[in-house]
This record gives structure tokens, sequence and C-alpha cells, in this order.
């Protein structure tokens, strides 16, 4: 049989039973019993440092920002004039654009709570230990990213802009009931997008670390679409528009 | 030895008021710079030794640290902004017309603090985003992977309620589109609905939950968990890129 312990295991032995050893006088700065050689360096300055850059920079980019452009502030709030469009913060605005497709149930609360449940279960899913501390955990980890971020970017703005040419809410206003019509088939169009995907994967048989790289990507890249839609897309009476056509001089960045 | 005999150096730093500052000498050499890291309130959330690794500027960005600065700069520029606002209907308009215009730097701090929450929303998102692709999520990070979560949800809980107290048409807007996601939750929604809003309008109730929730609440709870956070980046082994470095080197069977 092959030895597979790795090469400084030979160096360094744990468990000998020799009354010797091979010593060698080093330089270096601390005592290392019982360890191999480690790439470790005192954080102490270094990491302050470090820290310290990244103060000084980030306070600069924001000095600077708020030196040239000036937070928005519009006349008083009126309860009796609607703005149009009225839209949520941009961080919620993927949820808004969401609620355009289908139910608000759907949309406002239980996608939400599936995506916030994902995430705190995520660790908790994907135990395993490898793939740690390396950017896409391994080369095919960074296809399946890739493949996954192109699906994601062509399917979903693709539904967007079909619901939104033929809302499923007009099409099936009379043949069926609105549970279905804004209910159940969204949430079905909404999850044969993520399985396609992972159908294609299981012929790859994934790990575990795999499947939750296609359906963070999903996520992610879905919230980054929905976001943009509503944020740049969507003009007066949230209808969509593209962002340098906006009736009425709206601008989408003066919301910010 | 006689005070004379020693550097200037040593005489700082062995005199009486530093020792009951700093239990640790001049940080030039491992015990002190160790001691330095272990010793300090504020530092003792790094660890001693980091890999050079998990230094590496292409593999964290920096993404976490920018998140705290943002976090820092927020805060200082917050309670600036809190010796001008009143949380009244009648009063935070004017209060906001008074920063911008008669307030020395007001508008400019005004600029910063709404420059960087929107900065901070976004960060955290490619924190945590880049958490993920690294993997770090993965034991024994879990929890500390669903604090950083936790911790998202307040940021956008933190930036959502700060929406509203400019009180101009578009915080009103943005706010009641916002809230009336909620209420669509079925049973509970309404519920939730008018004890965020203290009503069932955005009004003068909703105006000082949002304040008291936006200048005490949710920063206090992010505080802590902020704290918590860096505390168990340390005791979780450091950066993810740690793990990588430590199964290259030598593994020692009785660590770890």
């Amino acid at each position: 049989m092959p030895d597979q312990s790795p090469v400084t295991d030979e160096i360094f032995p744990q468990h000998t039973n020799k009354t010797y050893a091979l010593v060698e006088l080093m330089h270096g700065e601390s005592p290392l019993v019982g360890k191999g050689p480690d790439d470790t360096v005192f954080s102490f300055p270094v990491v302050l440092l470090w820290e310290i850059v990244l103060l000084l920079g980030v306070t600069l980019v924001i000095f600077l920002f708020s030196l040239f452009k000036q937070a928005p502030l519009e006349a008083i709030a009126n309860p009796l004039i609607t703005t149009d469009p009225a839209k949520a913060p941009w961080y919620f605005i993927g949820l808004q654009e969401l609620l355009e497709h289908m139910h608000p149930l759907l949309a406002g609360i239980l996608i939400p709570t599936i995506l916030v449940l994902f995430l705190v279960a995520l660790p908790y899913i994907d135990h395993a230990r490898e793939g740690a501390g390396v950017w896409f955990s391994s080369a095919r980890g960074k296809r399946i990213v890739a493949l996954t971020a192109l699906y994601t970017v062509i399917v979903m703005p693709a539904y967007i802009l079909f619901d939104n040419a033929f809302s499923l809410r007009e099409l099936l206003r009379n043949s069926a009931p609105q549970w279905v019509a804004q209910g159940l088939l969204p949430a079905l169009i909404i999850l044969v997008i993520n399985v396609i995907p992972l159908l294609v994967l299981w012929r790859w048989k994934p790990s575990t670390r795999e499947v939750m790289l296609t359906l963070f990507t999903i996520l992610l890249v879905s919230a980054v679409v929905f976001t943009l839609s509503g944020f740049l897309f969507r003009g007066p009476g949230f209808k969509m528009y593209l962002p340098w056509q906006m009736p009425n001089g709206y601008n989408p960045f003066d919301g910010l | 030895m006689t005070v004379q005999s020693k550097s200037r150096l040593s005489f700082l730093t062995e005199s009486r008021v530093w020792r009951s500052f700093f239990r640790h000498g001049w940080p030039d050499n491992p015990l002190d710079r160790s001691l330095t890291m272990t010793s300090n309130v504020f530092f003792h959330l790094h660890p001693v030794k980091v890999s050079r690794k998990s230094l590496r500027w292409s593999y964290s960005f920096g993404l976490g640290v920018i998140s705290a600065i943002l976090f820092a700069v927020l805060v200082i520029t917050g309670v600036i902004l809190m010796f001008y606002y009143v949380p009244s209907i009648e009063r935070a308009y004017p209060a906001m017309k008074e920063i911008q215009l008669s307030v020395p730097l007001g508008e400019f701090t005004r600029n910063m603090h709404r420059w960087s929450a929107h900065a901070m929303v976004l960060v955290v998102i490619l924190h945590m985003v880049r958490v993920f692709y690294t993997g770090a999520y993965k034991p024994p990070r879990e929890f500390n992977w669903v604090v950083g979560v936790s911790l998202l949800l307040m940021t956008l809980g933190a930036s959502f309620t700060g929406y509203l107290l400019p009180w101009d048409q578009l915080s009103y807007w943005a706010i009641t589109v916002g809230t009336n996601i909620a209420g669509y939750a079925p049973v509970a929604g309404p519920a939730m609905r008018e004890m965020l809003l203290g009503g069932a309008d955005v009004g003068q109730n909703a105006l000082i939950r949002f304040y008291t929730l936006h200048i005490a609440v949710v920063p206090l709870i992010m505080i802590v968990a902020i704290s918590i956070h860096l505390w168990r980046v340390r005791k979780d082994g450091g950066l993810a890129a740690n793990d990588v470095a430590a199964s290259n080197r030598a593994a020692n069977p009785k660590a770890k």
C-alpha cells in the first residue's frame, strides 16, 4: 500500500520510538513544539496596519462621494399625494418587482421566508469540511457557478419580460381562480426554473456543496436581476421603460 | 540598573503609568506582540497569528472589515445628526431642512450617513457572497454564518427604519410600500404591520417607533452581534483560508 501520509509527517513524525531526534538550529521567532513549519505572521502590527489602510480608504471614498453627491430630500411627506412611482428602498425593490408577477402572499412572505430559512439552514445541510477556504471550492465548482449564473441571467429576465407582456393575471382572469393564476402557477414556474439546473447537475453526481453553489447562485443572480428590473426599468405606474426613456423626467437614481 | 542606562523607550514602557495602561512591553518581540493582541479589549477580537494566505486581498477583499468601518462611520455621523433631528411629524422635515441649510457641515454629515448606509447594505451582501463562495460557512463556522445572516437582516432593518426619518415624500411612500408587503402575511400580517407602524397608516406613531428602533434598539443589538461575530472568527480558527494552510502543513493529531 502506498504511503498516504503527507510529506510533512515524514519530516516531523509525531510518534516514534527513537530516543534521539534530528535537531537543527533555525532562524525564527517562536518555539514551535510539535509543529511543522507554518506560514503565519503575528497579527501585530500587520493586521492592524491593514485595517488602518482600509479605514482611511473607506472614509476617503465616503468623504469624496459626500462632497459631490447630495442626499435626496423631496417635498414634505403628504399622505394625500402618492408619488408615481412609489418604490421601496432599493434593497427591497426586488420583492416589489416580484409582487408584480405573483400573489403578495407568495412574493412578499413565502419566498422571502424560504430564502432566509435556506440561508440559515445552509451550513447545517452542507456540513462537509472539504472545500472551505478556496473560492468556489474547486475548478469544477467554478464552472458550475459560471454556468448557473449564465443560465439565471438569461432565464430570469426572460420570465420578467414574458410575464410583463402576457400577464398570467390577465390571461387567466376568467378561466382560473386567483390562487391558481397568481399563486400556484408562478410558484410552479419558479420551482421549475430552480429544478432544471439541478437536474442537469445531477448527471455530474454533484456533492452537497455543488448543489448549494447552484442554488445560491440562482438566488443571488435572481435577486440582482429583480432588483435591477425594479430599480432601473420601472417608471411611472411601475410600468416597464428603458432607463433612459423614462417619462415625466423620472430618474430612478433620485430615489436612492 | 539605573534609570540613565535605560533607553528612553524602555523608560516609557516600564514606567508606572504605562504599565497601568498596558500589561506588556513594547511590541517588538513575539511575546509582547502576542500580549498586545490578547491583553487589549479591542485587539483581542483578533487572533494572535494569522496565515499569510488569509491576509491576501484577493481572498477576502476586506469586505467584513469594510462593513465594520461603515458601521462605525454610521454611528458617528448618526449621533451628530441626532443633535439636530426631532422625531415629530411637524418638526422632522423642518429639522432636515435646517440640517441641510444652516447647520455647519450638516448636509455633508447627512450625505455621509446616507451614502454609508447604502454602501453598508451593499458591502454586507457582498461579504456574505464572499463567505459563501469560499465555503467559509462550513464547520466549525456554521454558527458564525447564522450570526452573519442575522446581521444582514439587522443591517436591512437599520437602513429601512432610517429611511422614514427625513419625512419627505420619498421616505413616506417607500415605507408605505415596504410595510404593505409585511401586511400580506396570513393571519399575523396585518397585526405585524400595525405593531411596526403603531397604527393603520404611517404617522406620528410610526415615526417614533422607527426612530427608536433606528437609533437605539437595532444598533445596540448589532454592536453585540458584531462583537460575537468578530470574536467567533478568531475562536473558529480565523478566516477559512487558514484551514487550507493548516491542512497543507503537518497535521498535528493532538490539535483539532
